[in-house]
């Protein structure tokens, strides 16, 4: 394998496991809110599963 | 309006919430006053539930009533939680004090399999964990929370002063939901039922088959009415957290609570909702 072939398939990796990252666990619903100004920004609620 | 966030200890919430990176959030009735005396910005607005909490001990152990506890190791969810006081109110009418027993704080998902395995000999929890432990098997209720504490309380809604001030509709929003939420829950079984499905699809990841025992065997394990705060409740609960070292002296009912969006929820009505048959 070339250099130019290695270097393009770890690029791909990279960009592969960054996108899967910022679909599966990036949180976009607190990222959007958050960036919202403060009067139009969602409460946001915290709970444990418990009763 | 709102984004729901769960979390897997009351602990974790507190952090939270001071951080501000939640502004409401539900956390054990002793642990918000706690907060509060401590100068931590949030006020109790509302309850989440009445009832809820039960002391569970191994199915076929040696533990058969309050006094055979003599010794014996019980988990509660936090020091400052609602479920250690009942330890001390279920301990002190039977003649007893909680010297005579070991409290070990645990997280509520960890209770099962350390009283399974026989790293604890009880604890005391809110549901669905008594349940879990009712149908698995490994654990039998041995008093529910409001056999020694009537009206009992556990989980409060909590906001932070700033939102207060600066969202007041959101804040009655919230409360209102939640009003009228607890209406409808109480209205009949069939509500319960419904709920116990998508709570715990959608909410708490949980079997639906569990979150329907904790909500309907029986009816009143867990009550979603009355849900405002009222002072003679609260004295109760600072009351005991004096006696029990977790407050160094009483505060002010006005100081932890904002009774002004529970008022309001006077006269709501529960959701017009009928699940499908």
């Amino acid at each position: 394998m070339t250099v130019r072939k290695l270097v393009a398939a770890l690029a791909v990796w990279f960009v592969a496991i960054t996108a899967l990252h910022l679909r599966l666990n990036f949180d976009w619903e607190s990222f959007l809110n958050d960036s919202r100004p403060e009067g139009q920004r969602k409460l946001n609620v915290a709970y444990i599963p418990v009763t | 309006m709102f984004l729901p966030k769960m979390f897997q200890g009351f602990p974790e919430i507190k952090e939270a919430l001071i951080a501000n990176r939640m502004q409401a959030g539900f956390l054990v009735a002793p642990m918000a006053i706690a907060l509060r005396s401590q100068g931590v910005p949030i006020k109790i607005v509302y309850l989440g539930h009445r009832y809820g909490s039960a002391f569970v001990v191994a199915t076929d152990g040696p533990v058969h009533s309050v006094r055979d506890l003599r010794g014996r190791t019980i988990a509660i969810p936090n020091r400052f939680s609602d479920e250690r006081l009942i330890v001390g109110r279920a301990l002190e009418a039977n003649g007893m004090a909680e010297a005579d027993v070991k409290m070990v704080e645990m997280a509520p998902p960890d209770v099962a399999s350390a009283l399974s395995s026989g790293a604890i000999d009880a604890f005391v929890m809110g549901e669905p964990f008594p349940s879990q432990a009712e149908i698995a098997g490994y654990g039998r209720v041995l008093f529910f929370a409001k056999d020694y504490w009537p009206d009992y309380i556990s989980c409060v809604l909590v906001v932070r002063d700033d939102v207060i001030e600066r969202r007041p509709e959101a804040v009655q929003l919230l409360v209102d939901g939640i009003a009228r939420s607890g209406l409808w829950l109480d209205e009949k079984r069939a509500h319960r039922d419904y709920a116990a499905e998508f709570v715990g699809r959608y909410y708490y990841e949980q079997p639906k088959q569990l979150l329907d025992y904790a909500l309907t065997h029986p009816l009143d394990r867990v009550m979603y009415t009355p849900l405002s705060p009222t002072k003679p409740d609260f004295d109760l609960i600072v009351q005991l957290m004096v006696k029990a070292g977790l407050l160094d002296k009483p505060i002010a009912f006005d100081e932890y609570v904002d009774t002004s969006f529970a008022e309001k929820t006077a006269g709501l009505q529960a959701w017009h909702f009928e699940p499908a048959e």
